[in-house]
């Protein structure tokens, strides 16, 4: 699919969405523990909320880049890749979070590279910065929950 | 003139606990601390002004009457005031030694606002001091045999309070404990120096001579699993601490001479690893050893490395005044002469040919401005990358509970940490007849949280066994 429109990009990040929630939804379902089903069942309706955002963008609603610069506290780029197989643990669950809100952020950031269209580009821009956010969320998390003794 | 009588003044001045010197205990693994005598004692119970509505006691989480102790202390009746002290609290000498006070009753005691509040820890270490130097324990009243059977699972902080408590009230206990000696955190976390094994070992011994039966070796969930044991007993505690150990998954963690502060400390302290080969299992002699975290097993892991002749350094992500740790235990590491590199983050392990750690590549940190909860987190500097030469690292990052009794036990509740869910007052777990508390709910806390859980617990049992 050619991202040449700003409906064609709209849509394109809504399939992101719902991939990214289906992705969370399967592994609620490979968990045995109820507090890891849950878990990932908050990440699945959370990336359903981001589809939702963006479905009320597509319908007239603004998503603008705000010039700030989201915090990065770069937690997700120190620690080492998890495979998403079998039981999985709290930790491994957010570092799986935070890995893929950065590979979304990189990716909107890589097409925001590939157009002259100052309409697209802002877009694109804009689409990373929520993933920005997302992941920032995912790294306060650890920062909270996991890193509380460093 | 008025007839009012005169108020005496304030003595708002905390008499000091005399300590080895820094530069003689780092070189050893003796107590640091070393106790007050009876006549500081009796000065320091001698400042409490006996609130009528004492805060110390409801930031307790046994609820001690320690007005009531310290007032025995300062009349010299020494034998009444271990009486009223362990009515509520089995392991007072423990509490005494690593209880955070200065953040429980000692930070509600109405001297702090003059920065003069009263010593309650070295007080309560000191009674139950006097009371073991005296030789035989006094066996509490005990009610009648009830005929019920309870077993303890883990042999630490909560499981031994549940069982103090519950043996007192006429029911048969049995502790299994899964380790070759009881108490669980005190006897393989807290080093020798902070506190002697020999007074975990007295506490275990005066809960044999209320009659609690112990079986040491004995892993619940492989040996025998819940369910079997509810074929026996009536009741099930699960105290089984929190002893998986988290890692920061960066590269390098499967080196050669990367621990986890779990193994570390257990080699050191169940298995006496500084006194090889009186004791059989050696432990690898470190020349710089660097402990990641800040809290208190951080401490306890550099302190230890530090007196086995390394160079002990704590690499903490944040600032000084964030270490979670006691600021007694930092007072003390930075005396002895452990290193701090605050705001330093390890990127990865680099190994020798040989598999073992040879460097680690860090990046310093500054922290960042304060975010919506006020915190101010640490973020990395761009190209502050640099290493340090290292032949040993330790992680003491915090733990998790072992998933063994959740994973054998099929209708206990977990929650996303690995825990078992159980009610905050009761310590009812979702399945009947099994009660849980301390660490293997909270996650990793301290030492007189898990004895709090394991005291409403007993409560709980307690009042099950009687109606059913």
């Amino acid at each position: 699919m050619s991202l040449d429109s700003v409906d064609k990009v709209l849509d394109f990040a809504i399939a992101k969405e719902e991939e990214a929630a289906q992705f969370y939804n399967d592994l609620a379902v490979k968990m045995g523990r109820k507090g890891m089903k849950e878990v990932f069942e908050g990440f699945a309706r959370e990336e359903m909320g981001h589809m939702a955002k963006l479905m009320a963008v597509k319908e007239g609603k603004q998503l603008h880049a705000s010039g700030a610069k989201v915090m990065d506290l770069k937690i997700g780029e120190t620690v080492s890749d998890v495979q998403p197989s079998g039981d999985l643990s709290y930790q491994q669950a957010l570092i799986i979070a935070m890995k893929a809100e950065k590979a979304a952020f990189k990716l909107y950031l890589d097409l925001a590279g590939t157009t002259d269209d100052p309409a697209l580009k802002e877009l694109f821009l804009s689409l990373a910065q929520e993933e920005a956010k997302h992941k920032l969320r995912f790294e306060i998390e650890y920062d909270d929950e996991i890193l509380t003794e460093n | 003139m008025s007839d009012k009588p005169k108020r005496k003044p304030l003595d708002l001045r905390r008499r000091e606990m005399p300590k080895q010197a820094p530069e003689v205990r780092s070189h050893n693994f003796n107590e640091v601390a070393l106790g007050y005598t009876a006549q500081t004692a009796v000065e320091e119970a001698k400042r409490c002004i006996q609130c009528p509505k004492p805060k110390c006691v409801s930031n307790c989480p046994v609820e001690i009457n320690i007005p009531g102790f310290i007032k025995c202390i300062a009349e010299g009746n020494f034998a009444e005031g271990a009486r009223v002290l362990k009515d509520k609290n089995c392991l007072p000498a423990v509490c005494g030694r690593v209880c955070p006070q200065e953040e429980q009753c000692e930070e509600t005691c109405v001297l702090v606002k003059k920065e003069g509040q009263i010593a309650v820890g070295r007080l309560e270490r000191f009674l139950a001091d006097w009371e073991a130097a005296q030789g035989e324990l006094e066996i509490p009243p005990m009610e009648l045999p009830t005929g019920k059977k309870v077993a303890v699972v883990g042999g630490g902080p909560a499981g031994l309070t549940v069982a103090g408590d519950l043996i007192k009230l006429g029911h048969k206990v049995t502790i299994f404990e899964a380790l070759h000696k009881m108490g669980g955190v005190l006897i393989y976390g807290i080093p020798e120096f902070r506190l002697p094994k020999a007074i975990v070992s007295r506490e275990v011994e005066y809960l044999g001579s209320l009659g609690v039966e112990i079986v040491t070796d004995f892993v619940v969930g492989k040996t025998r699993k819940i369910d079997s044991l509810l074929d026996e007993y009536d009741a099930i505690f699960i105290g089984s601490g929190a002893g998986l150990p988290w890692f920061m998954d960066i590269p390098g963690e499967n080196l050669n001479g990367v621990y986890s502060a779990n193994e570390y400390l257990t080699r050191m302290n169940l298995m006496k690893g500084f006194s090889f080969p009186e004791y059989h299992t050696p432990i690898k002699s470190h020349k710089r050893v660097a402990v990641m975290g800040g809290g208190n097993v951080a401490m306890d892991c550099a302190r230890t490395a530090l007196r086995l002749g390394a160079e002990a350094r704590i690499m903490y992500r944040r600032s000084k005044q964030e270490l979670p740790a006691r600021l007694e235990e930092i007072e003390n590491a930075e005396e002895e002469g452990v290193i701090f590199e605050f705001l330093t983050l390890p990127l990865r392990y680099i190994g020798n040919e040989n598999g073992w750690v040879k460097e680690i590549e860090c990046l310093r940190m500054e922290l960042g401005e304060p975010d919506s909860s006020g915190r101010r987190r640490p973020i990395p500097v761009e190209g502050s990358n640099f290493t340090l030469p290292m032949d040993a690292v330790i992680c003491a990052i915090g733990n998790s509970p072992n998933p063994l009794i959740a994973s054998t036990t099929p209708g206990l509740e977990m929650g996303k940490k690995g825990n078992i869910e159980a009610d905050e007052e009761t310590g009812q777990t979702s399945r009947e007849r099994i009660w849980a508390g301390g660490d293997i709910v909270t996650g990793a806390a301290t030492v007189i949280l898990a004895m709090g859980a394991g005291r409403k617990a007993a409560r709980s049992i307690h009042e099950y066994l009687c109606t059913h």
